[in-house]
């Protein structure tokens, strides 16, 4: 059972999407899902946090609310009805679960994010402003614990919040493995320079900071 | 003779949270109490020292004043990294048991610390509320891969009634077993109310 199906079973074409996506761009909701399949393994297994997938997001979130709805008019007997619902809920897992996961990124590595947050321009923005904002609250509730019960009771010298040493930082050349899904030619790998040709669908184990630009264009996929 | 080592106590702290078998231990308010006395009483022998240097020009105490100092930073690092842990897992709170706390854990908790709870929820809450379009997801449900939509549970906690979202009302009384959503009582289960059988 895919989401293809379901949608199928319940009526939905995708020339009801049109006022879902972009005025011109169409995308079906199957690709949309296969979107951020991709983004939820890349976020998962990347040490860094990449750029959110808000658009994505929101059109499956209107994907699922339009097919609750739909869903109500069936016979909840129906062996349909289960396998839709299952469906939904699988899809509902892999939403939260990315989302959770990017949270838990915010939290570790908080004030490293930010940092590197503020250098980028305004298209380049890897947070939603949701999450710029549950970062900046996050950091502002730490601080302001670690003040109130310790440091204002500390000298003036020791009061700083801001030391660089206080700062998490994401291992960047952790090893990570990945797919590639494009051919790409002469990737270094290693510090002496060494190049290999990625061959499209072909597997490797790579430090993440030497890929991380083939991850951000799509030409690769960790798994 | 050999009497304590500077931010003795303030590693000892870190060590009894890690040591210590339940979730969040009583907060050491007296510990840190003192941890913060001897940050002050090493600041200020390093200031009256600093002192006597200007004025003397004698730099023989310059090593001494260099090993205070580290042992400031020392106490400042490790306090702030008890903190931090208690932190995280009063974080894990709100994902686990939602956003009251319950009061055994809250009787360990020190007054910043509930405050910081509640502000954390608050914001989490919002950020939960914002996504997509002000529909709002809950993000603390759905923690594993769903395998079914319906789960067997025995309760082992008296509850009383819960109503479902079809609002069908069942009791759940100590023992009883029941097959329900998975979705809507996954939180009843993290809470130790109701028990997930596998078969």
């Amino acid at each position: 059972m895919s989401l293809a199906d379901v949608r199928d079973d319940l009526n939905i074409s995708d020339e009801d999407d049109q006022n879902l996506s972009d005025e011109e761009e169409l995308i079906t909701a199957q690709k949309v899902l296969e979107n951020l399949e991709n983004a939820w393994l890349n976020e998962q297994n990347c040490p860094d946090i990449l750029p959110h997938q808000t658009e994505m997001l929101e059109l499956m979130l209107g994907q699922i609310s339009h097919m609750d709805e739909n869903m109500k008019s069936l016979d909840k007997n129906d062996f349909r009805f289960i396998a839709h619902k299952m469906e939904l809920e699988r899809v509902r897992y892999i939403i939260t679960s990315y989302l959770r996961t990017r949270l838990k990124k915010i939290e570790k590595f908080t004030k490293h994010i930010l940092i590197e947050e503020d250098s980028r321009d305004d298209e380049h923005k890897r947070l939603s402003e949701e999450e710029t904002q549950y970062a900046r609250e996050f950091h502002q509730g730490i601080c302001s614990h670690f003040n109130q019960v310790a440091l204002q009771y500390m000298p003036p010298n020791l009061q700083g919040t801001d030391e660089k040493q206080m700062i998490v930082r994401p291992n960047l050349l952790s090893h990570i493995y990945l797919k590639a899904k494009k051919d790409v030619a002469s990737v270094v790998v290693g510090a002496d320079d060494e190049e290999v040709d990625l061959v499209a669908g072909s597997q490797h184990i790579i430090p993440y900071q030497l890929i991380s630009d083939l991850v951000l264009s799509g030409k690769a996929q960790l798994i | 003779m050999w009497e304590k080592q500077y931010a003795e106590k303030a590693f000892d702290l870190i060590k009894e949270l890690e040591r210590s078998n339940e979730s969040i231990p009583e907060f050491q308010d007296e510990e840190v109490r003192q941890i913060l006395e001897e940050v002050k009483a090493i600041y200020e022998e390093n200031v009256a020292q600093a002192a006597t240097i200007s004025n003397s020009g004698d730099k023989t105490l310059w090593p001494l004043l260099n090993y205070r100092h580290a042992a400031l930073q020392r106490n400042k690092r490790c306090l702030l990294a008890y903190l931090y842990e208690r932190l995280r897992r009063i974080r894990c709170l709100r994902w686990e048991y939602g956003p009251v706390i319950p009061p055994e854990i809250k009787a360990n908790l020190c007054e910043p610390e509930i405050n910081y709870f509640n502000n954390y929820s608050k914001s989490l809450a919002s950020y939960m509320l914002s996504i997509g379009d002000g529909e709002g997801i809950d993000l603390t449900t759905d923690l594993r891969p769903p395998k079914a939509l319906y789960v067997e549970v025995r309760c082992i906690e008296e509850y009383g009634k819960f109503e479902l979202e079809d609002g069908e009302v069942i009791n759940l009384t100590k023992n009883s077993q029941h097959y329900l959503p998975r979705q809507q009582i996954e939180a009843l289960i993290r809470q130790g109310i109701l028990e997930h059988i596998v078969q």
